[in-house]
């Protein structure tokens, strides 16, 4: 079985993060791009099947500029991914649709029975690429998968997806194209012997079809959320009088209650 | 042309090893250390992603890094705890006289099955009459048939309750002072082999320490290391290759510390501001960071001076010694920004300075690392 994990390089989310200069985006100066979220799902559940369905290959694409997509590429490859695909961009594209257009060109092209996307970005949490690919390359889509299993004797996948009402069960045969929530186990990590390898292995290079660049949301402007307010210590001598001062604060002050 | 930038490989090697220290260690220090448990279920999973025997050559199963890439690991697992560090690196301690002084077929035989799996090895030098003075040990190995019975008491030896395999240092004849001291190596299970119990210590609480006692263990000749009489160099190689990781430890230990007083500074206030806006707090922050600083550039001249061939005495002995000073005095300055917080187990930079006490200690104390130093700067001018 041919299975794709398409990736998106997001920031680390221990760095610090700042607001372009122009106010519309981040300001990827000094940020460290990632493989992470749901993303890690993805890969870790395409590796199982893998290991349980002979034949397999797992191979990770990524669409973006260099040197962020290829990095996180070459995480895939440590952790197992059997190839990478890197499809090119000059600037870096958060637009979902043109992010599904310039994926799905290059996978349309390609024999791939199951794609695997996270179901949504660590960054923007959109959650648009798996159906908006599902519909570009007409293959049913489905979103929020967990407990995803291949039954070799029906040829047919299983799954779960959660959604704020139910859990529903799912069953179906390939092609498929899957927004993962959640793999079997943890996302492993890489081994250091695996890491220094991966950096050795090719990474293939293909340009996103023209006019994938051409978004259309247009960022309008980028604020970081506001710094908490510090906490207010209250004075006090005895939990009788702390109490009270709360009590006083709650209601006349923020008001909480008449 | 001098460069102090570090190669895509090295980038990744530090990342693996910082995502390791900060998601698997980090999180269990602090039980770790108030307990004393010993956290295997770490140390194997450290194993796991090649992060144990470092300087074991892959072919052996081993991870196969130069001292500079092993250094960059060592001080991002210090960073998280040094106690777990102090295990997770006692492998390459012990295993390197093996890599110096063994056969092909010993090494074949040694490190292969033993980095096929998870296994810790304990290195057995000291002794309780006597550290510094390794010549003057007193384990002694007497020549029977074609074996060796070896007798005697090793003490502060690192992860030796746990220990699949030893490494030991015993005399043919204490009268011939370095000149007896000849090099085994030991299996768990070799009749007479006996750890003693789990010391309690100050510091590196995650780390399990004991003595062992050698009571007529046989030892076949074969798993003699070297010849009669060559254990004293192969020892002695043996600490110029691990004493610059001891720099590389104390380098993570005061980073910690830097870390947590400057956040902790720019958060706690005192006189209306913030205590880093106090120039008496940024006196202690900025020489925290030049003493940071220095450590980790001399433990990287040592490490490259090392890995490009030489022996690397002087800057290994200069390393090891100025960052176990430097990490002790850091970490008493981030005690010391804290203030009574700091003296406080429930925060974490008390636990840096028991830490890196025994970075001054262990793998040559620092009064050896100056007579080293001087030994090997004298001979300079003479």
């Amino acid at each position: 079985m041919e299975i794709a994990v398409c990736v998106k390089p997001v920031p680390d989310p221990d760095t610090r993060l700042r607001a372009s200069p122009d106010q519309r985006t981040l300001d990827p100066e000094g940020v460290k791009y990632v493989l992470a979220g749901y993303d890690e799902s993805a890969v870790e559940q395409g590796l199982l099947l893998r290991e349980q369905i002979p034949g397999s290959a797992v191979r990770a694409f990524a669409f973006g500029p260099a040197p962020r997509a290829p990095e996180i590429l070459r995480s895939c490859l440590a952790l197992g991914c059997d190839s990478a695909t890197h499809v090119a961009a000059n600037e870096p594209v958060d637009d979902p649709l043109v992010v599904a257009a310039a994926l799905g060109t290059v996978l349309g092209s390609r024999p791939a029975d199951l794609i695997l996307v996270g179901k949504q970005a660590l960054d923007d949490e959109e959650g648009l690429v798996a159906p908006a690919l599902g519909a570009l390359l007409d293959r049913p889509s489905f979103s929020s998968v967990t407990d995803l299993r291949w039954s070799p004797d029906r040829a047919r996948f299983s799954f779960r997806r959660s959604t704020e009402v139910e859990v529903e069960r799912w069953e179906a045969p390939p092609p498929l194209v899957l927004g993962l929530q959640q793999a079997w186990n943890d996302p492993r990590t890489a081994k250091l012997p695996n890491v220094l390898k991966a950096r050795r292995m090719p990474i293939e290079s293909v340009p996103a079809a023209p006019g994938a660049a051409a978004g259309r949301s247009v960022p309008l402007r980028f604020d970081l959320p506001a710094p908490r307010a510090g906490a207010r210590m209250i004075e006090y001598s005895t939990p009788a009088e702390a109490a009270e001062r709360l009590v006083r604060i709650l209601r006349e002050e923020a008001k909480v209650f008449p | 042309m001098v460069d102090f930038s570090l190669t895509p490989d090295q980038e990744s090697l530090r990342e693996l090893a910082r995502k390791f220290a900060r998601s698997e260690m980090a999180p269990r220090a602090a039980e770790v250390d108030r307990t004393g448990r010993f956290p295997e279920e770490i140390y194997r999973k450290a194993w796991e992603l090649g992060l144990m025997n470092l300087n074991v050559p892959a072919e052996f199963g081993g991870t196969g890094l130069g001292l500079f890439d092993q250094c960059l690991i060592v001080e991002e697992l210090a960073y998280a705890c040094a106690g777990m560090t102090t295990s997770i690196i006692a492998n390459c301690l012990a295993l390197e006289p093996i890599l110096l002084g063994a056969t092909p077929e010993q090494k074949e035989r040694w490190l292969r099955p033993f980095c096929a799996d998870y296994h810790l090895a304990s290195f057995c030098l000291t002794e309780p009459s006597g550290g510094s003075d390794a010549a003057a040990l007193k384990t002694r190995a007497r020549r029977s048939g074609d074996d060796y019975l070896l007798t005697g008491e090793k003490c502060f030896i690192t992860n030796a309750p746990h220990a699949a395999l030893f490494t030991v240092f015993a005399t043919l004849d204490p009268a011939l002072r370095h000149k007896g001291i000849t090099a085994f190596v030991v299996p768990r299970d070799a009749v007479g082999l006996v750890p003693g119990r789990e010391e309690e210590k100050m510091g590196h609480r995650a780390s399990a320490t004991s003595t062992v006692r050698f009571d007529e263990v046989r030892v076949p000749a074969a798993d003699r290391l070297g010849a009669e009489g060559e254990g004293f160099s192969l020892a002695m190689r043996t600490l110029d290759q691990t004493r610059t990781p001891i720099g590389a430890m104390a380098t993570g230990i005061s980073q910690a510390a830097l870390d947590l007083a400057a956040r902790y500074a720019l958060q706690r206030t005192t006189f209306g501001k913030p205590i880093a806006e106090h120039q008496a707090i940024q006196a202690k922050l900025a020489t925290m960071a030049q003493q940071l600083t220095a450590s980790r550039l001399l433990t990287w001249l040592a490490a490259w001076t090392i890995d490009g061939g030489a022996r690397g005495t002087l800057e290994s002995s200069i390393a090891k010694c100025f960052s176990s000073d430097a990490a002790l005095r850091v970490a008493d300055e981030a005690i010391q920004t804290f203030g009574g917080y700091g003296y406080m187990k429930e925060y974490p930079v008390e636990k840096l300075l028991r830490d890196a006490k025994l970075t001054q200690i262990y793998e040559g104390a620092n009064e050896i690392q100056r007579i080293v130093t001087a030994r090997e700067l004298l001979k300079r001018y003479a």
